[in-house]
């Protein structure tokens, strides 16, 4: 594992209208680096990877990916960067085949037809890749949403929710997954409210609280640490 | 019986054409979801430009297609990066794009009456053909085989696009889910841009034909034509440019049936399918829905 950031933000601060929904977010991320993100519903976790991934630029601060400052590049550009999402409601080409959508992503990385099948088989999506996307259930239309991702041979994969409605053994096989992918090289944030999984995958975890970092450092050690008491269960 | 296969036949020619009529719009529809209602006086720019070819320079009404691909990159590059980008930012685009859109066919068609005055006009028709080619003894104009051929190879090169190059897969993801297709790396707006490029090219290239399928151009011609497109997507599938040949082959059909039996009526047959589509299938014969409410 390199000590080089992949990726680093700086001050990031966004605001929606008069509301500022991120406050000077300051952290970095190392190539095969798991970070998660944890923090209550409008603690601005989606925000943060919203705005890493372009869909809602930055307002303050400075985003670096591999040293370039990517504040303000279309979606499109950051994604051939190799940054790349599954989202929370997971999107998909729907009218089209499992395979047809990660083919779609797969071709503009430059990706052969052994990659798109190892990739369907990772996700366990092997045995529907003839199936239309729009008629997965929402599980596995979010393990499509992932295998697109991944498809775009990104170096950091931001991954929003992922384990909502998934079984235990659902969970433990995407802990595996994502430990995987760790130790081929790409980094992740997972942003998860799901503690025991993201304890399965990472031991560093910034929280945030009404758009502030509160804490940075180990499940464990955010668990005794009073800000992070307070904004989970008020005080 | 003779009538009834004279019917079947000239509907399938005429429904083939017609399927190349409506694609550019369906296509544009699919693409960017705005409604191109200068969709018709494109087709009429293309008639007047095989018009201009032919009369003017002599030449064949066939280079009107090449000036047809010219004109729409003219036009398509700078009309969406002018105009797209921003309806697409609005909160309701699909209105906007219809007011902004009617405005352009306005624009296009008051122009067109300054250049060539209110009159219609003909191309000379043995240009494409002076006899006739019978089909199960059935005889129909050179003229309208080759229109026939011609939609048939555009159709053709549509769906060779779609299903065997980069872009057309990128086009299709965007016709899919356009924030998605973003989100995969794909330059969204350049895409786009040449899929309304292609669009005002199909539209154009349809235009060289309609001197010969319809009998002249003219600068009024627009309005209509958008309307029948606007008729045949329906009923194939409004935002699947390949149903619109279904759409095509049934308007083309039932119009020609309805010419052969009942003259009088047969300008309500598009409408009158489109009514029953419209209330036994809202998506079309092929479609799915594809506006959210």
């Amino acid at each position: 594992m390199s000590s080089e950031p992949l990726l680093r933000l700086e001050n990031v601060g966004k605001r929606f209208g008069g509301m500022t929904v991120l406050h000077e977010q300051s952290f970095s991320l190392a190539p095969g680096e798991i970070l998660g993100l944890v923090g209550p519903n409008g603690s601005g976790k989606t925000t943060t990877i919203n705005v890493i991934s372009g869909v809602h630029p930055a307002d303050e601060g400075r985003v670096l990916f591999e040293g370039r400052e990517i504040q303000g590049l279309p979606i499109f550009r950051i994604a051939r960067l190799g940054i790349n999402r599954s989202f929370q409601v997971p999107k998909c080409f729907r009218g089209m085949r499992v395979r047809e959508n990660v083919e779609v992503a797969a071709t503009f990385a430059r990706r052969g037809a052994a990659d798109i099948e190892a990739i369907l088989a990772e996700t366990g999506l092997a045995s529907h890749a003839d199936d239309i996307a729009g008629s997965l259930t929402v599980n596995q239309q979010k393990m499509l949403d992932l295998a697109r991702a991944l498809a775009t041979n990104p170096r950091l994969l931001l991954v929003d929710e992922i384990g909502a409605g998934l079984n235990p053994a659902e969970l433990g096989g995407i802990a595996t997954l994502l430990k995987g992918l760790a130790a081929r090289g790409i980094a992740l944030i997972v942003v998860e409210h799901l503690l025991d999984f993201l304890n399965r995958v990472t031991d560093r975890v910034i929280v945030l609280g009404a758009g502030r970092m509160l804490f940075e450092g180990s499940l464990a050690a955010a668990s005794k640490d009073p800000d992070v008491v307070a904004a989970f269960i008020g005080g | 019986m003779a009538l009834l296969e004279y019917a079947l036949i000239g509907g399938i020619l005429y429904g083939i054409f017609f399927s190349l009529v409506g694609i550019g719009l369906n296509l544009i529809f699919g693409v960017m979801r705005i409604i191109n209602l200068a969709h018709g006086q494109f087709i009429m720019l293309g008639g007047f430009g095989a018009y201009l070819l032919a009369r003017g320079l002599g030449l064949n009404p066939l280079f009107g297609i090449p000036l047809a691909i010219a004109g729409g990159i003219v036009i398509g590059y700078p009309l969406y990066y002018g105009v797209v980008p921003r309806l697409q930012k609005s909160q309701d685009p699909e209105m906007l794009s219809f007011i902004l859109f009617f405005g352009i066919a306005q624009m296009i068609e008051a122009v067109a009456v300054f250049a060539f005055g209110a009159d219609q006009r003909s191309l000379p028709q043995d240009a494409l053909g002076s006899g006739n080619i019978g089909v199960l003894g059935q005889e129909f104009p050179d003229s309208w085989w080759v229109a026939c051929l011609v939609s048939v190879l555009a159709i053709l090169g549509l769906y060779l696009y779609f299903s065997r190059t980069r872009l057309g897969f990128a086009t299709r993801a965007i016709m899919a889910d356009r924030d998605e297709a973003r989100a995969t790396g794909i330059d969204v707006d350049r895409v786009s841009a040449i899929a309304l490029i292609i669009g005002i090219a199909l539209a154009g290239i349809a235009g060289v034909f309609v001197p010969y399928l319809i009998g002249s151009v003219s600068s009024s011609i627009g309005d209509g034509l958008t309307t029948t497109s606007f008729a045949i997507i329906i009923i194939g599938s409004l935002g699947n440019p390949l149903g619109t040949v279904v759409g095509g082959l049934v308007f083309g059909i039932g119009t020609m049936l309805m010419q052969t039996y009942y003259s009088s009526w047969s300008n309500l047959a598009p409408y009158a399918l489109l009514l029953a589509i419209v209330l036994v299938r809202p998506s079309g014969l092929l479609g799915k829905a594809v506006r959210r409410a």
